[in-house]
């Protein structure tokens, strides 16, 4: 029973960062159109510049500043490619953040190199007891912070002008148009903000349990992929269910490892996979997904 | 070129059209009701216009009608078939075929290849043997090559066959439209605003073609289209929607009268061409400042 | 009018056969011969190249066979998929156990395989790549194509996964080396039987290089008919309305269904000609950047175009191995080990660049970029049709939000 909590704790708190880093996925979708795969390296971005940067400046700044860099790669890649696409089939946007991907994670695998780069989180490696189960201080506070940001994302997303411009113009991009909406906007801001949440992602993605940067962080956030699917891509609220239930797949399914060896060793890393295919057997547009209206 | 017999003798109806019976049909998106309990009946052979102002539940009825938008309620029937519960490519395979009103062609494909798409149904080759060029593939190809030759040539595409879609004009893409529907040998057309967008000359032309195809071919209409002197000269029977319900059905003349349908249109404002409200919008939305 | 319409009993009649389109420039001439010459050319290379450029135009020719594969999936259909590595790995997997050997390897789990003959291994191989998309096909035929594109995602990792745990068939995470291909007792190794023609040694390369040559010229063919075709003409229209190819009578989920089920039978062969390449397999060789290269090769090449993917995946296969041989000579690259770029990597720069380029400025990739070479003077004014799948649509009656021109020209 106490590792079942166990399991399931520290699937909740890897499961809040999956959240967010599908919930800047959904933005994008929803405000551009756009499934981004840029997203995985844009991430790995984000926990290399807070790794680099930890030494001269100190944690605190190296953070802002990485969320920074991340949030301002998300907008070049919008403003110089995005924007010039609008209308292009969402298969070739689709695309074109693969080739950006390419060339993204190309150049960080070789300034990362073989090395694992440490990230000096305050909190360090620690970890606490929360009535016998145990957890790392990092995810603990990952947990806090997710949820902090999933909330504000939330408020933001129903009363700011920019959240009721972009429920708008998912909506209906030509109606919000008329009413003086720019679509050109909306989009960036989603791609910067989903930005900054990948980046804070990151750098808890990169904490305790994990020894630190190295490109298998690129893998690891890849498996927001399939929390934002599951949930559905064009619903912000799919994605945190999402996210949530990645995290949680995952985590049972490396805690149990033993009962489920027949499935070989590292089974945890491509549960949430399976868990997704599963889901969209059952339910194509995944779990809160709009379904479609036509029947072919 | 055509052997037959010229089209306008044969003013009979074929034997194998059955009515079209559309009956309590209703469609709900969530609240919003775009069909409530829509009745009527098309008569074997006959040209049956539906209007209605803009957002009466026309496109939508044509939705139901070929299958892309599922019923809430009520039920289509077209002889023996229920098309309210059928999928659309097995109602294309029942013989109703559908123009589509803002073209839905493949403009990379040529004018051939996009009326063969219509003899989809009718013909067999499958992966296999079109990928080995098995014999029976490649004949199939041929003698179907020769009735598209003649549907083209019918609605002035002849020369076209060859050009893709997408580099012919606005007007000839209507009409590539309403042969590839043509191509499937239907019992009953569905033309969806065949004439939007067309000038006078055009649109001449395509009513003309329209009382061809069922005085030769002897098949049921359903005609949705805003132009009302075309609609006025060609449907034998007018079935009127405003917000979803059916408000009259009638002859033409029947309708013109009708105080209820008065009303609606002007209620509605003046009945616009909708191809130039669309084009006003566009501009609207790319020329806006804000 | 000018003409009248007959009752469909016009459908019947035979009779002479539509005129095929006139000649309408020398290309039409020109065509066959420099095919028959590069046809030509191609059969006596091995006499006169080095090992190298042969045992690279195997590899290009396994790649070539991929890329048409994903190509009918992705250019034609429109379903985004980056599960291709995944179905290459079913081929290659099912090629080695089936024809390999059982045995020892050092003190680990020990490796089996059926021994059977190699021809049989590369059939079965294909077809268990068929089944396995078949058995994903439920999933592909109802998925929106953006929606396939990262559930595909999945079986790339389940694919690795099974690469490093199911040892006894796949080596595990060292691999396992690939039994040589012979056919009829003619062996495609170094010799049994030692062969010369016109005086050179025709070894392992050269004789893969016929064999790579058939099979893709086999694959391009199959590809070209299918396209030119009824199959052909439902699953191009399904790609640019699925409504409207449903309307005229495609069962789509059959069809979306059925393209994915050749697309990985296109991989399986793939898969096997790749291990023949490289001799042997390994998990690495089947992971996701394996699907995102088959991506990059059939969008350079041109989205939908069978030409298109053969030219991109000879570019992006060859590429890298063509840096390497040249590390030395060319400016900036250099052999592993030493400082300057690794040829790989700067492979990658440069097909993440052309990716983005190409989708921005030339959508149709290289097949398109031919196609408008060729058609100047005859259609001014227009670009290559092909370039642009929604054309069509491009209206103003057209309220579909993807309608590129009409609101890309108020972002520019």
């Amino acid at each position: 029973m106490t590792q079942f909590l166990s399991l399931l704790l520290n699937g909740i708190s890897l499961g809040a960062i999956y959240a967010l880093i599908a919930l800047g996925f959904v933005i994008i979708f929803k405000a551009s159109e756009v499934v981004s795969f840029t997203h995985g390296s844009l991430l790995l971005l984000g926990a290399y510049s807070i790794a680099r940067l930890s030494e001269p400046l100190g944690f605190l700044p190296a953070v802002l500043v990485g969320v920074l860099i991340t949030a301002f790669a998300a907008f070049l890649v919008e403003r110089l490619i995005i924007n010039r696409l609008r209308g292009a089939p969402v298969i070739s946007l689709a695309i074109v953040t693969i080739g950006v991907d390419i060339i993204l994670l190309t150049e960080l695998i070789r300034q990362i190199g073989p090395d694992i780069l440490n990230v000096p989180h305050p909190w360090g490696g620690d970890s606490v007891r929360i009535g016998g189960v145990g957890i790392s201080e990092n995810r603990l506070i990952a947990m806090g912070v997710a949820g902090i940001l999933i909330v504000a994302f939330f408020v933001a997303f129903k009363y700011s002008s920019w959240g009721v411009a972009m429920r708008a113009s998912a909506e209906d991009g030509e109606a919000a148009a008329l009413m003086g909406i720019r679509q050109g906007r909306v989009s960036a801001l989603a791609w910067i903000v989903a930005g900054v949440l990948a980046a804070v992602a990151a750098l808890f993605l990169v904490g305790a349990p994990t020894p630190g940067v190295s490109a298998a962080a690129y893998t690891v956030a890849l498996r927001a992929f399939p929390a934002a699917i599951l949930g559905g891509l064009d619903s912000t609220g799919g994605a945190l269910v999402g996210g949530l239930l990645i995290g949680i797949t995952e985590a049972m399914a490396a805690g149990y490892q033993e009962q489920l060896s027949f499935l070989g060793r590292g089974f945890g890393e491509v549960a949430p996979y399976v868990v997704m295919i599963i889901v969209l057997l059952v339910r194509p547009s995944g779990l809160f997904g709009t379904k479609e209206l036509t029947r072919v | 070129m055509s052997a037959a017999a010229p089209g306008s003798t044969r003013d009979t109806t074929r034997d194998d059209v059955p009515p079209v019976e559309v009956d309590g049909v209703s469609v709900a998106f969530g609240a919003i009701k775009a069909l409530n309990d829509v009745s009527f009946t098309v008569a074997p052979g006959s040209i049956h216009a539906v209007i209605g102002p803009n957002g009466a539940g026309k496109s939508t009825l044509f939705n139901v009608l070929s299958g892309v938008y599922r019923a809430t309620s009520g039920e289509v029937r077209f002889g023996d078939a229920v098309l309210s519960s059928m999928r659309p490519f097995q109602i294309a395979g029942v013989g109703v075929a559908r123009a589509f009103q803002n073209i839905a062609l493949s403009g990379a494909q040529t004018v051939a290849e996009n009326l063969m798409l219509g003899r989809h149904h009718l013909t067999k080759a499958g992966f296999l043997s079109s990928g080995l060029r098995l014999p029976r593939a490649t004949r199939e190809g041929r003698v179907h090559g020769e009735r598209i030759r003649e549907i083209a040539e019918f609605l002035d595409l002849g020369d076209k066959l060859h050009t893709p879609v997408g580099v012919l004009s606005y007007g000839d893409q209507k009409r590539v439209e309403v042969a590839r529907a043509l191509c499937i040998e239907p019992r009953l057309l569905l033309l969806d605003e065949p004439v939007a967008g067309m000038n006078a000359q055009e649109t001449e032309r395509m009513a003309g073609a329209i009382r061809e195809i069922r005085a030769a071919l002897g098949i049921s209409v359903i005609l949705v289209e805003h132009d009302m002197g075309m609609v006025m000269s060609l449907a034998d029977r007018v079935t009127v929607l405003d917000f979803g319900r059916r408000i009259a059905d009638g002859t033409p003349a029947q309708v013109q009268s009708d105080p209820e349908v008065i009303r609606a249109y002007l209620g509605s404002g003046t009945e616009t061409d909708p191809a130039e409200a669309a084009a006003a919008h566009t501009t609207d939305a790319t020329g806006s400042p804000a | 009018m000018s003409d009248t319409l007959s009752a469909p009993a016009g459908a019947t009649r035979t009779g002479a056969a539509a005129p095929a389109r006139a000649a309408r420039s020398p290309m039409r001439f020109l065509k066959p011969l420099l095919l028959l010459a590069l046809l030509a050319l191609l059969l006596v290379l091995p006499l006169y190249v080095e090992e190298f450029w042969l045992r690279t135009g195997f590899a290009v020719a396994g790649a070539i066979v991929g890329a048409i594969g994903l190509n009918l999936l992705v250019g034609t259909t429109g379903q985004l998929s980056l599960a291709h590595a995944f179905f290459l790995a079913v081929g290659a997997v099912s090629y080695t156990f089936i024809s390999g050997e059982s045995g020892g390897l050092g003190t680990r789990a020990v490796l089996r395989g059926l021994g059977l003959p190699p021809i049989v291994g590369m059939v079965v191989g294909v077809l268990l790549a068929g089944l396995a998309g078949l058995l994903f096909s439920p999933i592909a035929a109802r998925l929106r194509g953006i929606y396939l594109g990262v559930a595909s995602l999945g079986l790339v990792f389940i694919g690795v996964h099974v690469l490093n745990t199911w040892t006894p068939v796949t080596g595990g995470f060292n691999g396992r080396s690939v039994p040589e291909f012979s056919l009829f007792g003619f062996s495609f190794g170094n010799d049994d039987p030692q062969l010369f023609v016109l005086g050179v040694p025709f070894r392992e390369a050269e004789r893969l290089w016929y064999l790579g040559l058939v099979l893709a010229l086999a694959a391009y063919v199959f590809a070209r008919n299918l396209l030119r075709s009824r199959p052909g003409r439902a699953l191009q229209t399904l790609r640019d309305s699925e409504v409207a190819a449903s309307v005229m009578g495609v069962n789509v989920q059959a069809y979306k269904a059925r393209v994915f089920l050749v697309s990985s039978m296109y991989a399986g062969l793939s898969g096997v000609m790749y291990a023949l390449s490289i001799g042997s397999i390994a998990p690495e060789s089947f992971g996701l950047t394996v699907s995102i290269l088959y991506l990059a090769m059939i969008v350079l090449g041109g989205l939908g175009s069978v030409a298109g993917a053969a030219l991109g995946a000879a570019f992006v296969t060859a590429l890298p191995l063509v840096f390497q041989q040249f590390a030395d000579v060319l400016p900036l690259v250099s052999s592993p080990g030493e400082g300057g770029i690794a040829a790989g990597i700067a492979a990658r720069y440069l097909f993440g660049a052309a990716v983005i380029l190409v989708v921005l400025f030339e959508p149709g990739g290289l097949a398109g970029f031919a196609n408008r070479f060729r058609r100047r003077g005859r259609a001014p004014g227009r670009g290559s049709p092909s370039a642009s799948p929604a054309s069509a649509a491009d209206r103003p009656t057209d309220t579909d939000p993807s309608d590129p021109p009409a609101q890309g020209s108020s972002t520019r």
